[in-house]
This record gives C-alpha cells, sequence and structure tokens, in this order.
C-alpha cells in the first residue's frame, strides 16, 4: 500500500489504518473479472441497441444501458480499496441483485410488455445465469472483506 | 460453424482446463498457463487475419457488420487484459482469472459465428 501518486488524505489515512480493507485480491481478482466482461459485453450490447433499433423497445434498451451502468459501477469499486468504495460496491451490486429478480420475473410473468432481451431477462438464461450468481458471490465476498468498525 | 470456430473451441477448452487444473493445484499463473492463454490469442488472431482476407475478397457478413468487428476486437483484448491482471497478483487465484479467458473466447466466437452467417 504505497500510493506513487498524491491522493486524498482521508483515504490515505484510511488506507494506512486499515491495509486489508481492499476486495481486489485473491478471489476478488476473479470477481472483478467477470464483472468486467460483463460490464463491457453489456455496454457494447446496450450502445448497439440504442444506437441501432432504439424505438423498438425503449424501455428494455434502457434497462440494458441501466444494466451495464451497474456492472461499470460494480467491477470499479470492487477494484477500488477503502470505506467508502466497499459501500459503493455493496450498493451496486444489491441493485443488480434487484435488478435480476425483477427483470427475470416480469420477463417471465409479463412477457407482452418485456419481450426484447436484456442481460437480465429469464434471470440471466442467455448468458448461462451467471448474472443471477454474480451478485450472490458479491455479497459473500463484500461480506467476507467488509471493513472493519471504526475505533474511536 | 466454421474452422476458425472449431480451432478456438479446442485452443479456448485447453486453455480453460490447464488454468484451472492449475489453479486447483494452488499453482500461481506460470509460463504453461500464461502460454495457454497467449494460444487463445494466437487463435483469435487467426480469426481476424482470415477474416480480413475474406472480407477483401468479397465475402459478405450476413449479420450486422461492425457488431462482428466489435466482438473481434474485445475477444482480442481479453487476453491481453488477463494477462495482465493476473501478473499483478500471482496467486492461485489468477489462474482462475486466465481460465476466465478461454470459455469466454469460445462463446464470443460461436456468437462471431452466428452473426457472420
Amino acid at each position: 500500500m504505497t500510493p506513487q501518486t498524491p491522493v486524498n488524505k482521508a483515504e490515505n489515512a484510511a488506507a494506512e489504518a486499515q491495509p486489508k480493507d481492499t476486495r481486489n485480491t485473491g478471489p476478488g481478482r476473479l470477481l472483478i473479472t467477470v464483472y468486467a466482461v460483463f460490464a463491457i459485453s453489456a455496454t457494447a450490447r446496450a450502445g448497439y441497441q440504442i444506437l441501432t433499433k432504439f424505438s423498438e423497445a425503449p424501455l428494455a434498451y434502457l434497462l440494458s444501458a441501466f444494466a451495464a451502468l451497474v456492472y461499470v459501477v460494480a467491477t470499479v469499486s470492487l477494484a477500488k480499496a477503502g470505506r467508502t468504495w466497499f459501500k459503493v460496491s455493496v450498493a451496486a451490486v444489491l441493485v443488480e441483485l434487484v435488478g435480476v429478480l425483477v427483470v427475470g420475473a416480469l420477463s417471465i410473468f409479463d412477457s407482452v410488455n418485456f419481450p426484447h432481451e436484456t442481460v437480465w431477462s429469464l434471470f440471466g438464461r442467455g448468458y448461462a445465469f451467471i448474472p443471477l450468481l454474480l451478485p450472490i458471490l458479491g455479497l459473500v465476498w463484500l461480506y467476507r472483506r467488509r471493513p472493519t468498525p471504526k475505533l474511536g | 460453424m466454421d474452422a476458425y470456430f472449431y480451432i478456438i473451441l479446442a485452443v479456448g477448452l485447453l486453455s480453460t482446463i490447464i488454468c484451472t487444473a492449475a489453479g486447483i493445484m494452488k499453482k500461481a499463473p506460470n509460463d504453461t498457463t500464461i502460454l495457454s492463454v497467449a494460444a487463445v490469442e494466437l487463435a483469435l488472431l487467426v480469426y481476424l487475419v482470415g477474416s480480413i482476407v475474406r472480407v477483401a475478397s468479397g465475402e459478405q457478413i450476413v449479420g450486422e457488420a461492425w457488431e462482428f468487428w466489435g466482438y473481434l476486437v474485445t475477444a482480442l483484448i481479453l487476453p491481453v487484459g488477463a494477462v495482465y491482471w493476473s501478473v499483478l497478483e500471482r496467486t492461485r487465484w489468477s489462474n482462475f482469472v486466465l481460465a476466465a479467458v478461454g470459455v469466454t473466447a469460445v462463446v464470443m466466437a460461436a456468437r462471431m459465428n452466428q452473426i457472420w452467417y
């Protein structure tokens, strides 16, 4: 933990006080890799859908873009150290879990309004259910690497 | 599915098996696992060169051309990124990171084939 570039003082102090407050180590690196692949593919897919056929299904494609954003935020925050990034990670992964559950359920029970594919449709079946598995593994990992309570 | 797909299927799965096995055996990334990922990159480069030659000689991509090239370029970046990410922290987990490259490449090659034909 030796920052070569000048960083925020508070963040620096926090990093020194808690050298273990990172999630980009061990299994976390695999998790971040999978998140990164999803961030890239979801962003590319959403960008493609919005640029070429947005009027066909605005809701589904906006949802695609939102999912892409969530994956990007999750990837970046998981790779960063510190308490603030931990909170961002928890928020992003929770939003992802709610997203895949709600969109997954809607795509089954209300297939008329959700006929177009998103990453989260049918609980991510088009992606081998990894979108459903990922937030669960993410929460387990975040819990295991949660920052220790502040002293004083 | 064409020969390019089957080459990537074979090389990609082999790489994933090698890297997963190394990870299970608690090894850090070594020459074998990194070279297996390099082989995936090579197979993708063959696909790239082959595709350029085919388009140059007048063959038409049935699906969206730029979607095809988008997949191919992304697939080419993945092995490089994964190797970089894995050598930054050389633990057994980095071999699982490398293992993800092979299967991802296979899935992307399958999609590229669908777009092409």
